[in-house]
């Protein structure tokens, strides 16, 4: 049988189409431990240390080799997403709600939406910087332009991911919650919003990893003060040494640390979900 | 359902969208519609005003340097998409169709989506120490005796930035044609098998074809990424490959502002013919 045949070339292909896309990162993790400050960004490495985590934290001695200005833009690019993930999950859950109800021009409204994370961030980035130079007459900030931009990037994902949840969503516990003259708001607090709490999760991790990540979009319509990718960037003219390459791998294990507070938020919200259920077996 | 509560869920439904709906009006269309508007304003070295003129649509064409940007963008979006395909549906075809275990192929998805995890710049990067003279591919190379001296196209050309993207973008393929795979129904695959089909004709009769919507999904996702790349193309090729964004971006450093408008529209045009073309071949909305 042909596939007998096909299955095991196609594993190892699997095996060697991961280290492709997992090599380059591996090659960065190495060459982080460089060392310092004489080490450059290649192989062979002279010498294993932690040189170069240290001096992203300003505890080497001063070198030649100025520190990656990431302090202050860590700040805000932690306070950007924050701010994009809570508008976005709003407006995605809204929209989302919406669509629970046949309504015209759901099509054009759903596309509208979709849209946002289809066009490529540079088109958006640099319409928004036309808006804000030439005719609204106002400065770039990365808390007021960005920060719109941003939210048109994510407010789709979050919509999308509201969307799917809620069309497995039952609605007769909201119905059920209505007839017995509890009002709108209160079913949405108490009986709505716990069971598509999951979903709001996930928006919300998408929202802000996206945001915190977002590079084209934010390079045209920031000002002066820098977010992290934009930091980055700045790194990439010059010279790099193996400081930026310690720093992806802690970005990296920032990335996991907040994938696991979500794995255990999510955890969390289906214990009490299983409990609520079990309790209502007992009753 | 009464009049009375079927207009309360009118208006209820209007409210929860029009923030959402102001929102991308604003700060979506009408900045992609300024865009057009901009690349027929009259640009003077330090200004720019609403006199409207061609003059900047006339400079765009009859620079060889945009031109040719136009096509650059164009031949590396053809070959990255084209790479992406080719690498990503036998590893699509494994995680979708061969692996038996729902597990297996849930737990090789998610191996194939954490590098995501990684701020994309530092991706991007990443190839440098990789690609270049004395990184890891040449020094592997040399080691095992293959060449003698280190192959420096590798690095800081247009052949990196193609490794890079191809890198980069492999996954949004790999994602939708395995999804696709997955909802094939086995038993029509043993059906063909127990009429005498072999693997190549079930392969292009039956798998091919219904996986040909994922293929469509994943070739719109990269299109759209590649055709308005300019970070990887920038930081992998030492300024030597410009794509379309990254003359936007030079011509927005130095307030160039109409120009960089004109490659603004011609990118969205660009993009809109080739979504409207993948759309064509496949009826996304009857397939999913």
């Amino acid at each position: 049988m042909e596939s007998k045949v096909l299955k095991p070339i196609l594993a190892v292909y699997v095996g060697l189409f991961i280290l492709f896309l997992y090599g380059p990162f591996i090659v960065l993790g190495i060459l982080s431990f460089q060392q310092g400050p004489e080490g450059g960004p290649q192989f062979p490495i002279i010498s294993w240390s932690t040189y170069w985590y240290q001096h992203l934290f300003g505890l080497t001695p001063p070198s030649r080799i100025a520190p990656l200005p990431v302090g202050e833009a860590l700040i805000r690019s932690l306070v950007l997403a924050f701010m994009t993930m809570v508008t976005a999950t709003v407006l995605g859950v809204m929209a989302a709600q919406a669509f629970r109800k046949r309504f015209r021009g759901a099509g054009i409204v759903f596309y509208l939406i979709v849209l946002g994370m289809m066009v490529p961030g540079v088109l958006t980035g640099l319409g928004t910087s036309l808006l804000a130079n030439n005719v609204v007459g106002i400065e770039r900030h990365w808390w007021s332009t960005a920060f719109l931009a941003h939210v048109v990037y994510t407010f789709p994902f979050a919509f999308l991911v509201m969307l799917a949840i809620l069309n497995r969503f039952d609605g007769s516990v909201e119905e059920a919650s209505w007839s017995l003259g509890v009002s709108p708001i209160t079913t949405f607090r108490k009986v709505t919003f716990p069971l598509i709490f999951p979903g709001v999760l996930s928006a919300m991790l998408f929202a802000f990893t996206l945001s915190f990540d977002e590079f084209p979009r934010t390079l045209f319509a920031s000002g002066r003060d820098q977010t992290l990718p934009l930091a980055i960037y700045g790194t990439f003219s010059v010279e790099i040494h193996p400081n930026i390459f310690a720093f992806g791998v802690m970005t990296t294990l920032f990335s996991f640390a907040l994938l696991s507070v979500y794995g255990i938020l999510m955890a969390l919200s289906v214990r009490r979900a299983k409990k609520m259920a079990m309790q209502e077996d007992i009753a | 359902m009464s009049a009375a509560t079927s207009n309360r869920d009118k208006s209820n439904t209007f409210r929860l969208l029009v923030p959402g709906v102001v929102w991308m009006i604003l700060f979506l269309v009408a900045p992609i519609m300024m865009i057009l508007y901009v690349s027929f304003w009259t640009q003077t070295t330090f200004s720019i005003n609403s006199t409207l003129t061609l003059d900047s649509w006339k400079n765009f064409f009859a620079s060889e340097a945009y031109v040719g940007a136009l096509w650059t963008t164009i031949r590396l979006w053809l070959i990255v998409l084209t790479l992406t395909l080719l690498i990503g549906y036998p590893a699509a075809l494994f995680v979708g169709l061969l692996v038996k275990s729902k597990t297996l192929s849930t737990i090789l998805l998610v191996l194939c989506v954490i590098p995501f995890w990684t701020s994309f710049l530092i991706r991007v990067l990443a190839w440098r120490p990789m690609l270049g003279k004395e990184g890891a591919i040449n020094i592997i190379l040399q080691k095992l005796g293959l060449i003698d001296s280190p192959i420096e196209v590798l690095l800081f050309s247009e052949l990196s930035v193609v490794i890079g993207m191809t890198q980069i973008y492999v996954v949004f393929m790999v994602g939708p044609i395995a999804f696709m795979l997955g909802r094939i129904d086995r038993n029509i695959i043993e059906a063909a098998r127990d009429l005498g089909a072999g693997f190549g004709r079930i392969f292009w009769k039956i798998v091919l074809p219904l996986s040909l919507p994922g293929v469509v999904v994943g070739a719109i996702f990269v299109s759209v990424m590649v055709l308005g790349e300019f970070a990887t193309s920038g930081a992998l090729s030492g300024r030597k490959v410009n794509l379309l964004g990254n003359i936007i971006v030079t011509q927005v450093g130095s307030l160039k502002w109409a120009m960089a408008s004109v490659v603004g529209v011609i990118l969205t045009i660009l993009l809109g013919i080739v979504v409207a073309g993948f759309l064509r071949i496949v009826d996304l909305k009857r397939e999913i």
